[in-house]
C-alpha cells in the first residue's frame, strides 16, 4: 500500500508528459494546413454554444483582415462566399469568446464557441442578500462547487484548509468526523471564541462542538461535518468589516456563508455519484523494541545517585506479561476503506424549482474499530404562488453514527499516546488466551481500541422556511423561520479488561437536544435612477433563540463488560445530569449601498444586537460599517489601455462584536450537585460581575482588485488592521477570594495582515491551464493587557503558552535547552539545578542560564517558539485536454513552530515509556557527545518534566493535499446506454507532506482553543487514494 | 392583492412589536444566579454542605503533605512533593504550597455566614452559622500553621469592585479570628445529630477539640485544657477497644472519632497512593519511626509492614497484611481530630500547667489501650528524657501519619532539633511554607516569605 501511493506523483508526471507531446502535435498539424493551398469557394456551417450545444443567433463571421462579415440565422446557420483556402474566419459573439479558423479544403465549418468566464460577473453571497463580485468593495474569499467537488473531503472546513486567503485551518483530529480549528484573519479573543459564525443558507447554525464525551481529547466533534459537501454550491469568507458587520456580535471572527444547490428550470437532472477508497497513516514514528526498551530502563537505574532495585515486573522478561516484542502501531494502524454514494434530482418548472439529495458514507478511520457513518438528505424547493409571491424552503437531515476512538490527550486512556509509549515488552495476551491490560500506568492500545465504547450519535436537521413578497419591482419582503435541531447521545464504556482494579469498570452515557431558532425579517430595495444611479438597501429585524438540554449518568462497578447499559451500573455516580441553558438575542438590522455607473461604490451597515448573556445595563451593542470603492479603470486615463479589463480600489472600516462567552456569566453562578456524601450541596462557582458586555473588534481593510489581459489575469490583495479591545477575558485573581478568576473586559489584541489571491487562466482552448494561487500572513499581538495581571510581566496561558504585551497568542515559553555536558567538568561555572540543588554532570542537559546566576530556576524561562505561521496557503493547477481534468492543490505553511508533547512522552524514560530511537543514541559515559540526556529515574533534576525548546520542532510544511484526475466519456457512446453524463475519476488526499517536522504530522493542533500548535497526541492524518464515477442521467 | 398586501405589512408591525426586550431576560436553569440563590432554608443547607464538599480536595492528599511531609515518621523516593518536603527543598511551585483549596472553604463559608441569616433567624440558622465559622477556622487554623501571615478575608466576593488583592494579615490576628469563630460554633452547632453525622459534620465536640488544637498551638494552656474537658466529657466521644483500633480509620465513624473527612467510592482520596500503594506508595516508614517503638506495643503491626526487612506499605489506612499494586483512589474517611489526640493535648496541657501526674495518668490511657506499661515521671524521665518528651512520643505513635506529627514538633519548638540530623533544617524562618508562585502571580500585594525570598 504504502509503496502504492508513494509511485503516484510519477504517475501524474508521465501523463503530463504525454499531454504535452499531442499539444506538439497538434500544433504542427495546425501549421501544416496554413500552408496548403486551393480555390475560393463557399463556406458554410452552424455555430453553436460549446457548452449547452444549442445554435447561435447573431454570430458574426468575418474574413479576418476584412470588413467582409455575414451574421449567424435563428438556427446559428451561415453562409459566407468567396473564400481562398487558407484565409481566415474569425467568429465572434458578445459573451462568448472569440475563435479563428483557417480555411483549409472543406466548404463546411462548424464551429462551438465558449462563453466567456468573467469572474467579475459571477455573483457572491454576502449577509442577507447576493452582490456581483465586481460590485464588492467588502473582502470575501469564495469556494466554488467545482472545486468542492473535486476535494472528495467530507466536510467544508477542511475544504477550506489553503483554497481562502486569510483562512488559517488546522487539525484537531486526523479522525473520521475530527475537529477542525478555524482561524478568519487571526486569533482576536483571548477566552471567547475564535470560531467564525457558520451561516448556511442563511441559518446561522450551531458550530460548537456539542459531544461532551470526548475521552481525554481536548476538543469535540466537527459540527460541520453534518452537511454534505457535495450538496454545497459555494462557500464565502466574510472577512472585513464591511461584508460582517451585517452580523454584528457574532461576526468579530468572521462569517462562513455556506450555499446549498437548488434546482433550475429546466428538465429533471438526476446524478450519481459514487466512489470508494483507502486511507492510510501518512506516517510511522521509530519506536525501540524489547531488548533496546529494556537497556534504557536499566540505563536509568543505574544513573540514579542512590540506585535503586528496578522494579522487577518491568524488566523481566520470563513472565509471561513481560516477555512481549510489540510494535503497537503495527497492531493498531491498518488500511482503512471507506466509500460514498451521492443522489441527487434538480430541476423545475417555471413556478416550481426543486432540489433534492442524498448521500451515504461509510468510512473506516486508521485506526483499528473506528468507524464513520453519515447519511444526509436535503430537500429545497422555491416555488411562485403568485407574480409576487414566492414560498420556499431548504431542510437538511443528517444522521451521523460515530464509532470514535478515545485518540488523544494526555491520560493513559489515550490511544495515540498509548500505542507509541506502551513498552515494547508488555505482550499483546496473556498465556490463556486474554488481553494483556493495565500494568504500571499503561493501559493496551489494542485494548483500548476495540473493547471501550466511545460511540456518538448525531441526528440534526437544519430547515429554513421563507416567504418572499415583492411590493413593487424595486421593493422586496423577506421573512424566514429557521432552525437547527441537534439530538445527539452519546455512550462511553472502559471495561475492566482495560483496568488494574479487578471488576472496575466506568460508563457514562448523555443525551442531549439543542435547539436554536429564529425569524429574519427584512425588505430590501433596489433602484436604478437615471440610468447612472444605484441605490439599494435592507432593513430588518431578527430574533434568535438557544435552548441546550442535557441529561447523562455515570456509572461504574458493573457486575459484567457486556451489559454496557447505564441500568447495569453496580454505582450510580453522575454529577451534571441534568443541565439546561438559555440564551437569546434580539437584533435590527440595515443597510444603504450606493454606485454611480458602477464608478464610486459606497456602502453603510448598522446592526443593533441585544443579548441575554450581558449584564442588563449593557444589553444592547451597535456595530457600524462603511466602505468605498473607486472603479478606476472606468476614469477617462485607462479607458485606451489594453491590459487593464478592470481595476477597483476599495476602502472599508467598521465594528464586530463577540458575545462568546457563559450564557449565564454575568449574573454569576451557584453550581447544584456539590454534595457532601449523600448530602446536596451548592456552591459559588463563578463571580458576578453585571458590567460584562461586548468584545468590540474594529478593523480597517484596503484592497485592490484586478483584471489583466482579457480578463485572463485575476489579481485580489487586501491588507488589513483589525483591533479588538475589551476582551472577554476570564481573568485570574487571586485565590484567596475563592475563585480562580473573573471574567471582564479587559486588553486588546491587534491582527495586521496581508492577503494575496491571484487566479490566472494561462491556457485557453482545447488544452486548459487554470491557476488559484492565495497567500496569506497574519501577525498577530497582544496590545495590551493590564498591569495587575501582570506579575511576572505575562500571564501563563495553559502549560506551554504565554500572553504578553507585543508577543503573538501562541507563543511558547520555557527553557532553552543547549544540547548535553559531555563530562562533568563541562558544567565550568557549576550550574545547579534550584538554588539549593544539585550540580548539573556529564549526561545532564544543558540549560541556557539566562540570568547568568549558575542557578537554573523559573527566572532562566524564555520564549522559544511561536505556533503562528509566517504566511500559509494554497496553489490549484487545474489542466483540461478534451475528456481530461486533472487538478493539483498544494497547501503549505510556514514559519510555524510546535510544541511536540508527544516526542516529549517518546523521549520520557520516567514513566516506563518506550522511547524513540533518538534513545539509542543516548549519553552513556564521560566524553560522549550527544544531544540525548542520560535517562535517569525519577527525574531529580526536572530534566523531563521542564517545558523546553528540547521538543520545539519548526512545523511549516507543504502538502500535495489533493490531485483529483478525471475523465469525461463521450456523448458519443454514453447517449447510447442512456447517460447524459459519465465522469471517471481518481482522487489522491494528504499524498505527500514535506516537512522536518518529526511526529506523525504538522497538521496538528491539540487543543481547540488558543493553545494553538501543541501536539499532544493527536488523531494521525492519513492519506487517502479514492476511485469514482460520476453518472448524469 | 392589496389586502395581501396590508396583511403582510401588519403581521410584521404586530412581529416586531411583539419583540419585547423581556425575551433578553433568562435566569439559569440548571444553576441558581448569585443574587437567586440563598432564599430558602433549604438553599441556607445545601450552601453549608458546600462547604463541606471543599474540605474533601482540600485534605485528600495535604493533610499527609502537610502533617508528615517534612516530619521525621516518613521515608519517601518520589519526586515531587513528598521528596522536596523530606529533603527541606522546598520550593514555590511544589502542590503543597498552594492554598486553593482552603480559600475555597473559606470562601464558600463567608457566603454562608454572609447569607443563612437572611434566611434563618432561628436555632436552625445559628446552627448552619456555627458550621460554617468552624470550617472557615479549620482552614485558617492550617493556613496559618503552614505560612503564617495570611490575608485574613471574612467576606464573600460578589463584585469587582471590593477589594481583591488582599494584603497578609499577622498570623496573630488570624488566630484571634479562629478563635472567636471557634466559640461560635462551640456554643450554637448542634450537640450531637445522631448516626453517623457526628463524626463528619461539625458539632459542638468537634468545635471544642479544634479550639482545644488552636489553643495548644498558641500555648494558652489554661484554656486548652478547659475545652478539652468539654470533649472528654461529652458523651459522644469514648475510646474504642486496641481490637477495633484499625477500625477507626478502614471503617470510619468509630466512637472515637470527633471530625473526620467523608468520602465514598465517587467521592475519593489519595490514601492509597500515600501510603499503601504495593511496592511504589509515597510514603513508607522511616527507620527512625521503626525503631521508636517500645516492646510489644499492640500498634505496630496495625501502623505498618512489620513483616517485611524493607516495609513499602503503612497499613494503618487499610488493615493489617493489605497488599494490593492499585494506584486507584481510596474511599477512607480521613480523621482529622479524634478522643486520643484531644487526651494527649489534653496531658501536654496540664503538664505544662505543672499537673505532671494528672497528665502522666491521661497518658497512661492510651498506653494501657497499646499494651504498653504505665508511665510514671521518673520512668518517663528514664525512657525519654523528660515528660513532655514522653507525652510527645506517645503522640507520634498513637497518631503516626494522621497528619499531626509536623505540627507538634513546630508546636513544642523541636522541629529544628529533631529534623536537622535528618535534612539539615537550621531555620526558624524556614518552618513555615513558600507561597506558591501561582499566588505571588495572581496578587502583586504578597510578598514570599523571608527564607523563600
Amino acid at each position: 500500500m504504502n509503496k502504492k501511493i508513494n509511485r503516484h506523483p510519477v504517475g501524474f508526471k508521465k501523463s503530463f508528459n504525454s499531454v504535452s507531446r499531442s499539444v506538439a502535435t497538434t500544433m504542427l498539424f495546425l501549421f501544416v494546413s496554413i500552408l496548403s493551398y486551393a480555390q475560393e469557394a463557399t463556406i458554410s456551417g452552424t455555430v453553436t454554444n460549446m457548452n449547452t450545444g444549442e445554435p447561435l443567433l447573431g454570430v458574426n463571421v468575418i474574413l479576418k483582415g476584412t470588413s467582409k462579415g455575414v451574421s449567424t440565422d435563428l438556427d446559428g446557420n451561415y453562409s459566407i462566399q468567396q473564400i481562398a483556402p487558407g484565409a481566415v474566419l474569425s467568429f465572434s459573439f458578445l459573451g462568448f469568446e472569440s475563435k479563428d479558423v483557417s480555411v483549409g479544403s472543406q466548404i463546411s465549418i462548424d464551429v462551438a464557441l465558449s462563453p466567456v468566464t468573467n469572474e467579475l460577473d459571477e455573483l457572491v453571497i454576502v449577509g442577507y442578500g447576493k452582490k456581483k463580485k465586481r460590485n464588492l468593495t467588502g473582502s470575501i474569499s469564495s469556494v466554488g462547487s467545482e472545486e468542492i467537488e473535486k476535494t472528495n473531503q467530507q466536510d467544508a472546513v477542511s475544504i477550506l484548509q489553503g483554497r481562502a486567503a486569510g483562512v488559517q485551518v488546522t487539525s484537531n483530529s486526523g479522525a473520521p468526523g475530527g475537529a477542525m480549528t478555524i482561524r478568519v484573519r487571526g486569533n482576536s479573543s483571548l477566552n471567547s471564541g475564535n470560531d467564525p459564525l457558520y451561516v448556511v443558507d442563511g441559518v446561522p447554525i450551531e458550530s460548537n462542538s456539542l459531544s461532551s464525551l470526548n475521552g481525554s481529547e481536548n476538543f469535540g466533534l466537527n459540527p460541520l461535518a453534518d452537511i454534505n459537501p457535495g450538496d454545497i454550491e459555494s462557500i464565502e469568507v466574510l472577512k472585513d468589516a464591511a461584508s460582517t458587520a451585517i452580523y454584528g456580535s457574532r461576526a468579530a471572527n468572521g462569517v462562513v456563508m455556506i450555499t446549498t444547490k437548488r434546482g433550475k428550470e429546466g428538465k429533471a437532472q438526476i446524478n450519481l455519484n459514487v466512489f470508494t477508497g483507502v486511507s492510510e497513516i501518512t506516517r510511522k514514528l521509530s519506536v525501540l523494541n524489547a531488548s533496546q526498551y529494556r537497556a534504557v530502563i536499566l540505563d536509568s537505574y543505574r544513573n540514579m545517585d542512590n540506585p535503586v532495585e528496578p522494579i522487577f515486573a518491568v524488566l523481566d522478561s520470563l513472565s509471561p506479561k513481560n516477555n512481549g516484542d510489540v510494535d503497537w502501531q503495527e497492531e493498531l494502524l491498518r488500511v482503512a476503506p471507506q466509500y460514498k454514494i451521492d443522489l441527487s434530482v434538480r430541476g423545475g418548472s417555471e413556478n416550481v424549482k426543486y432540489s433534492w439529495s442524498s448521500s451515504f458514507l461509510n468510512q473506516d478511520g486508521v485506526i483499528l474499530n473506528n468507524n464513520y457513518k453519515r447519511v444526509t438528505s436535503r430537500l429545497n424547493v422555491d416555488f411562485n404562488a403568485t407574480d409576487k409571491l414566492k414560498f420556499g424552503q431548504s431542510i437538511s437531515y443528517t444522521n451521523a453514527i460515530n464509532n470514535r476512538i478515545n485518540a488523544g490527550g494526555s491520560g493513559n486512556l489515550s490511544v495515540v499516546r498509548e500505542l507509541l509509549i506502551r513498552p515494547p515488552t508488555y505482550a499483546m495476551y496473556l498465556p490463556d488466551g486474554s488481553l494483556n491490560g493495565y500494568q504500571f500506568g499503561k493501559r493496551n492500545p489494542v485494548g483500548l481500541a476495540e473493547l471501550a465504547t466511545h460511540l456518538n450519535k448525531t441526528n440534526r436537521i437544519i430547515g429554513n422556511e421563507y416567504a418572499e413578497y415583492q411590493f413593487t419591482d424595486a421593493l422586496k419582503l423577506r421573512s424566514n423561520v429557521n432552525l437547527d435541531f441537534v439530538a445527539m447521545k452519546e455512550d462511553e464504556f472502559i471495561p475492566s479488561s482495560l483496568d488494574y482494579r479487578p471488576g472496575y469498570n466506568t460508563g457514562a452515557v448523555r443525551s442531549l437536544t439543542n435547539l436554536t431558532w429564529g425569524n429574519e425579517t427584512y425588505l430590501t430595495f433596489d433602484k436604478q435612477l437615471n440610468e447612472v444611479h444605484n441605490l439599494s438597501g435592507l432593513l430588518g429585524f431578527s430574533f434568535q433563540n438557544w435552548k441546550y438540554e442535557q441529561t447523562g449518568l455515570d456509572g461504574m462497578l458493573f457486575p459484567s463488560d457486556n451489559i454496557r447499559t447505564l441500568n447495569g451500573a453496580g454505582t450510580i455516580s453522575g454529577q451534571e445530569v441534568n443541565i439546561s441553558t438559555e440564551h437569546s438575542m434580539l437584533s435590527y438590522f440595515g443597510r444603504m449601498s450606493y454606485d454611480y455607473k458602477g464608478k464610486y461604490l459606497a456602502e453603510v451597515n448598522l446592526r443593533a444586537d441585544g443579548s441575554s448573556r450581558f449584564g442588563a445595563d449593557n444589553r444592547f451593542g451597535y456595530f457600524p460599517s462603511a466602505s468605498v470603492g473607486w472603479r478606476f479603470s472606468d476614469e477617462g486615463f485607462l479607458q485606451d489601455n489594453t491590459v487593464i479589463n478592470d481595476a477597483k480600489l476599495r476602502f472599508s472600516a467598521g465594528q464586530t462584536g463577540n458575545e462568546a462567552i457563559g450564557n449565564y456569566t454575568s449574573q454569576g453562578e451557584f453550581a447544584v450537585g456539590v454534595n457532601y456524601l449523600d448530602y446536596s450541596g451548592a456552591a459559588p462557582t463563578v463571580m458576578p460581575n453585571a458590567g460584562l458586555t461586548w468584545e468590540t473588534t474594529t478593523q480597517y481593510d484596503i484592497g485592490l482588485d484586478l483584471s489583466l489581459w482579457n480578463n485572463r489575469v485575476n489579481l485580489t490583495t487586501d491588507y488589513y488592521v483589525k483591533l479588538t479591545e475589551d476582551l472577554l477575558y476570564n481573568v485570574p485573581i487571586p485565590r484567596t477570594t475563592g475563585f480562580s478568576f473573573i471574567t471582564q473586559n479587559i486588553g486588546s489584541i491587534e491582527n495586521k495582515g496581508i492577503e494575496f489571491t491571484l487566479t490566472t487562466r494561462n491556457l485557453v482552448g482545447d488544452f486548459k491551464w487554470d491557476t488559484n494561487f492565495n497567500i496569506s500572513s497574519n501577525s498577530n499581538r497582544v496590545k495590551d493587557l493590564p498591569d495587575e495581571l501582570l506579575t511576572n510581566g505575562y500571564i501563563q496561558n495553559g502549560k506551554y503558552h504565554i500572553l504578553r504585551e507585543g508577543l503573538p497568542i501562541g507563543t511558547f515559553y520555557g527553557y532553552k535547552f543547549n544540547g548535553v555536558y559531555s563530562r562533568d567538568e563541562d558544567n565550568v561555572n557549576q550550574i545547579t539545578n534550584g538554588s539549593q540543588g544539585t550540580v548539573f554532570k556529564g549526561g545532564d542537559p544543558i540549560w541556557e542560564d539566562v540570568n547568568g546566576d549558575n542557578i537554573i530556576d523559573a527566572d532562566d524561562r524564555q520564549i522559544i517558539g511561536d505556533a503562528t505561521p509566517d504566511f500559509f496557503g494554497g496553489i490549484t493547477n487545474n489542466l483540461s485536454y478534451k475528456n481530461f481534468s486533472l487538478g493539483v492543490f498544494f497547501q503549505f505553511s510556514y514559519g510555524n513552530d510546535i510544541y511536540s508533547e508527544i516526542n516529549h512522552q517518546r523521549n520520557s524514560v520516567v514513566r516506563y515509556n518506550n522511547l524513540s530511537t533518538d534513545a539509542l543514541n543516548r549519553w552513556r559515559e564521560q566524553g560522549d557527545v550527544t544531544d540525548f540526556p542520560r535517562p535517569l529515574r525519577d527525574d531529580p533534576l526536572e530534566s523531563d518534566s521542564r517545558i523546553q525548546s528540547r521538543w520545539v520542532e519548526d512545523g511549516s510544511y507543504i502538502k500535495l493535499k489533493n490531485v483529483n484526475l478525471s475523465y469525461s466519456f463521450p456523448e458519443a457512446i454514453i447517449g447510447r446506454i442512456g447517460l447524459s453524463k459519465l465522469d471517471a475519476y481518481v482522487t489522491g488526499i494528504n499524498l505527500i507532506t514535506w516537512t522536518k517536522y518529526t511526529g506523525f504530522d504538522p497538521d496538528v493542533n491539540s487543543y481547540s482553543g488558543l493553545r494553538a500548535g501543541v501536539d499532544e497526541g493527536s488523531y494521525p492524518q492519513s492519506r487517502t487514494i479514492i476511485l469514482g464515477l460520476n453518472f448524469g442521467f | 392583492m392589496e389586502k395581501l398586501q396590508k396583511l403582510i405589512v401588519a403581521i410584521i408591525l404586530l412581529s416586531t412589536l411583539s419583540c419585547s426586550q423581556d425575551i433578553l431576560d433568562k435566569e439559569p436553569l440548571s444553576s441558581f444566579s448569585a443574587q437567586g440563590f440563598y432564599k430558602t432554608t433549604s438553599d441556607a443547607q445545601a450552601g453549608v454542605y458546600g462547604i463541606y464538599e471543599s474540605l474533601q480536595s482540600n485534605y485528600r492528599i495535604n493533610f499527609a503533605y502537610w502533617g508528615e511531609g517534612r516530619a521525621d515518621a516518613v521515608e519517601t523516593n518520589h519526586s515531587g512533593d513528598p521528596l522536596l518536603l523530606k529533603q527541606n527543598t522546598l520550593n514555590k511551585t511544589m502542590r503543597s504550597a498552594q492554598w486553593t483549596s482552603l480559600y475555597q472553604t473559606i470562601s464558600r463559608a463567608n457566603y454562608a455566614i454572609k447569607y443563612v441569616p437572611e434566611v434563618s433567624q432561628s436555632e436552625f440558622g445559628f446552627r448552619l452559622i456555627g458550621e460554617a465559622r468552624a470550617l472557615r477556622a479549620l482552614s485558617y487554623f492550617y493556613a496559618v500553621r503552614i505560612w503564617g501571615d495570611v490575608p485574613l478575608i471574612t467576606e464573600p466576593y460578589e463584585s469587582v469592585e471590593q477589594e481583591l488583592f488582599v494584603e497578609r494579615t499577622d498570623k496573630e490576628l488570624v488566630l484571634d479570628q479562629i478563635v472567636e469563630d471557634l466559640k461560635y460554633a462551640a456554643e450554637n452547632c448542634n450537640e450531637n445529630f445522631g448516626g453517623e453525622r457526628d463524626r463528619v459534620l461539625i458539632t459542638q465536640g468537634g468545635a471544642n477539640a479544634l479550639l482545644t488544637q488552636v489553643y495548644m498551638w498558641r500555648k494558652d494552656y489554661q484554656n486548652a485544657s478547659i475545652t478539652a474537658d468539654l470533649v472528654l466529657d461529652n458523651s459522644l466521644y469514648s475510646l474504642v477497644s486496641m481490637a477495633d483500633w484499625s477500625k477507626i480509620f478502614t471503617t470510619g465513624f468509630s466512637n472515637e472519632s470527633i471530625f473526620e473527612v467523608g468520602y465514598n467510592d465517587v467521592q475519593t482520596n489519595a490514601l492509597r497512593v500515600l501510603y499503601a500503594l504495593g511496592s511504589d506508595s509515597d510514603y513508607f516508614p522511616s527507620e527512625k519511626f521503626k525503631n521508636s517503638f517500645e516492646d510489644n506495643d499492640l500498634r505496630q503491626t496495625k501502623i505498618y509492614d512489620t513483616t517485611a526487612a524493607e516495609p513499602r506499605k503503612i497499613w494503618k489506612y487499610f488493615g493489617e497484611g493489605f497488599n494490593d499494586e492499585s494506584s486507584d483512589p481510596s474511599s477512607n474517611n480521613i480523621v482529622l481530630i479524634r478522643l486520643a489526640d484531644i487526651i494527649l493535648l489534653k496531658a501536654e496541657a496540664l503538664y505544662e500547667l505543672g499537673q505532671t501526674d494528672e497528665a502522666l495518668d491521661l497518658v497512661n490511657i492510651i498506653r494501657t489501650r497499646a499494651g504498653l506499661p504505665n508511665l510514671d515521671e521518673a520512668s518517663a524521665i528514664a525512657a525519654y528524657g523528660d515528660v513532655q518528651s514522653a507525652i510527645l512520643h506517645e503522640r507520634s505513635i498513637e497518631l503516626s501519619y494522621e497528619g499531626h506529627r509536623w505540627f507538634d514538633l513546630v508546636r513544642t519548638g523541636k522541629a529544628i532539633q529533631v529534623m536537622q540530623p535528618i535534612n539539615g533544617l537550621s531555620d526558624e524562618a524556614n518552618l513555615v511554607w513558600p507561597l506558591h508562585e501561582d499566588a505571588l502571580n495572581r496578587n502583586p500585594n504578597l510578598d514570599q516569605n523571608s527564607f523563600y525570598q
